[in-house]
């Protein structure tokens, strides 16, 4: 269980702070406004829009690859252990 | 009555099955009796004199006696603080590389500020300046009140401060969980909360409820929060082992 339970942690921390950076950059008009949950860039060009999708896919990862290790898996385990123990 | 029903039992005269056969490490009557007095007796009586004075000095001296294990500094503890203080020291130059804050105007001192607010954590202090609604207007004085909101405000900053003084004296911190003492935990969680609701009312410009639903809500969530904990923890007592964490933290009791 502390295994899945880090894994969880560092998928979550390790995309999480990648979608931080790209957020900070493309997302982030000022520091007066709405912060990391900004629009996207109007026009952006190919490495802008890689950077994007990549913000997206990170966004994503951390929160189903958490939701996969501390949820789904332990209770497909629990489900599976009951199911032998029947 | 026969003998025939006690040939499974020993017999007074020493036969029967349950009767061991003397080998040669067994000690005969004579080694035994040697045994407790003479030179034998002697050193017994050495040795358990040195060990109640040895129990005795240590009862005397304050050292308290713990069963955890200490680990040498180097390496053990050095190289896991080199390890933690390395990946801080890193994430902070990784932050400041790719997140460098905004540069702000220079501060223009002429003018004020449309929204004043202290920093973060002094929020609770800035909010309890805001306890006007709380000051009672005395029938004595003539409706008036004794003193002024402001004055109240700095009252109730030192009223608050004196009760978080004076907890350290009224419960010592002997539990180890807050299950041991649930009512005192579920004094700390209405602290908790409360520091939060009154910060939360400290910008009640900026919180998106009712200022006066805000303002009941500051002072009836502690309780709230605190009722709730102090349920919880309460049923979380029964199958609790009290004595497991006694044998880790061994204090010996104040004579």
């Amino acid at each position: 269980m502390a295994d899945e339970f880090a894994k969880g942690l560092g998928i979550f921390t390790g995309a999480g702070l990648v979608w931080l950076v790209l957020a900070g950059w493309y997302n982030t008009p000022s520091f007066e406004g709405p912060q990391l949950t900004g629009a996207n860039p109007s026009d952006p060009g190919t490495y802008e829009a890689i950077a994007i999708a990549l913000k997206d896919g990170m966004f994503w990862f951390a929160v189903l690859g958490a939701l996969t290790f501390w949820v789904i898996i332990p209770a497909a385990r629990q489900l599976y252990a009951s199911y032998e123990a029947e | 009555m026969t003998d025939d029903n006690d040939t499974n039992e020993t017999r007074t005269d020493g036969s029967g099955p349950g009767i061991v056969a003397p080998d040669d490490e067994v000690p005969t009557w004579r080694e035994r009796k040697e045994r407790t007095q003479g030179l034998s007796r002697l050193t017994y009586e050495y040795f358990e004199r040195a060990r109640r004075e040895d129990q005795d000095l240590r009862q005397e001296s304050s050292y308290v006696e713990r069963d955890v294990l200490g680990f040498p500094t180097w390496p053990h503890e050095l190289i896991r603080n080199l390890a933690l203080t390395s990946f801080f020291v890193g994430m902070i130059l990784f932050l400041s590389a790719t997140l460098p804050p905004e540069m702000l105007d220079v501060a223009d001192p002429s003018t004020t500020p449309a929204i004043i607010l202290p920093d973060w954590y002094l929020y609770w202090s800035f909010g309890l300046l805001k306890l006007g609604p709380l000051n009672p207007e005395l029938s004595l004085l003539g409706g008036e009140k004794m003193m002024a909101d402001r004055t109240y405000g700095v009252v109730a900053n030192i009223v608050v401060v004196g009760i978080i003084a004076m907890v350290p004296f009224l419960n010592k911190g002997s539990a180890r969980r807050p299950v041991e003492q649930p009512f005192w935990a579920a004094v700390g969680v209405g602290g908790v909360v409360f520091a939060m609701t009154i910060s939360a009312l400290a910008v009640k410009n900026l919180v998106p409820i009712d200022t006066h639903l805000l303002f009941d809500l500051t002072f009836l969530l502690p309780i709230v929060a605190g009722t709730i904990s102090y349920a919880v923890l309460k049923s979380m007592r029964e199958g609790y082992m009290f004595d497991l964490n006694r044998r880790y933290y061994r204090l010996r009791p104040p004579k």
